[in-house]
């Protein structure tokens, strides 16, 4: 299954609009649909509004490929279950997000394993048959960040409650 | 001993998920999460999981009630540290447990920010005691700058 998501806050009828499309050319199997609140319905692929938490993470886990705008909760999510990642940016001037931030996120994440950055439309097929050549990652992110960083914010935290605690007497 | 109570606060989708990767910071402490989606009470088993509604800066009345919602959860809860990845509502959130109660706050602005802060991390830095940016570029500049302890990839 190939599974393309918009993630849980904007509507991104544009890559909606575009794997419909595609879906119905390249007839590549099932491809299930996350669309929010899109106002794009599709009709050549199964579609939901929203997953769940724990259903958002088992139909990444199950899927062959994802498909997604370049946020950053599918994108760890990818990486927690190894599965090759599509992403195209969403650009501020069509209305897509706030601000252009996709766009930087898309350019540090191109060309690292598993990731496949669609700059525009057009080059979403090309990238789609690149991460499908690339299969399953064997390496899979680890759960947390690095150790150095969460033993810093740890000491500070502990030393907050330290300044907090009542002075023995 | 008082107020011992770690409040971890995070806006739904990348957001959460940054702050899920930050857990062994407080792992075994006595903590409890505030985010958006009632599904993501899964991710946090055994925790004390309250959720707010989202709201823009731009939309007024319903960030009023946002910041109504975290009122009532930080005059419940007591904390007396606040942890967050963003966005807009934890920015309420920690200068409100910093204004009102006298909580020390730790903002880490998202790593989806590569190039600039967020607006909310921009403003954060009157608010946080603790200010980070994910990106070492963003350390530099004219004025407070954020710090740079890592990154949650």
């Amino acid at each position: 299954m190939i599974f393309v998501t918009v993630g849980s806050m904007f509507p991104f009828d544009r890559l909606i609009r575009v794997m419909d499309e595609w879906t119905a050319r390249a007839a590549p199997g099932r491809v299930l649909a996350q669309i929010g609140h899109g106002s794009y319905v599709p009709s050549h692929m199964e579609h939901v509004r929203r997953l769940s938490q724990a259903e958002f993470n088992d139909t990444m886990a199950r899927s062959e490929l994802i498909v997604a705008h370049a946020g950053m909760g599918t994108v760890i999510t990818a990486g927690r279950v190894g599965r090759p990642l599509v992403l195209l940016p969403r650009i501020e001037k069509w209305g897509e997000h706030t601000t252009d931030h996709q766009i930087a996120t898309a350019n540090w994440l191109r060309g690292k394993p598993g990731i496949f950055v669609a700059d525009t439309d057009a080059d979403l097929p090309g990238a789609i048959a690149a991460a499908r050549a690339a299969g399953a990652q064997e390496a899979t992110l680890p759960p947390f960040a690095d150790a150095a960083f969460t033993g810093r914010l740890r000491a500070a935290i502990l030393g907050f409650l330290d300044q907090n605690a009542e002075p023995r007497t | 001993m008082k107020r011992q109570r770690i409040m971890a606060i995070a806006s739904g989708g990348g957001h959460w998920v940054q702050l899920m990767r930050l857990r062994p910071a407080w792992e075994g402490l006595d903590v409890f999460y505030v985010s958006l989606d009632p599904s993501s009470a899964v991710d946090v088993p055994g925790h004390r999981y309250y959720t707010i509604r989202d709201a823009s800066r731009k939309q007024k009345w319903a960030f009023l009630l946002v910041a109504a919602s975290l009122l009532r959860i930080l005059l419940r809860e007591r904390p007396a540290v606040v942890i967050t990845t963003g966005s807009a509502p934890a920015l309420v959130a920690i200068a409100l447990a910093r204004k009102l109660f006298g909580a020390r706050t730790i903002w880490i602005d998202s790593i989806a920010n590569a190039e600039r802060l967020s607006t909310s991390g921009q403003k954060a830095g009157a608010v946080a005691d603790i200010w980070l940016t994910q990106w070492p570029a963003l350390t530099e500049g004219e004025g407070r700058r954020p710090e740079h302890w890592g990154a949650v990839l």
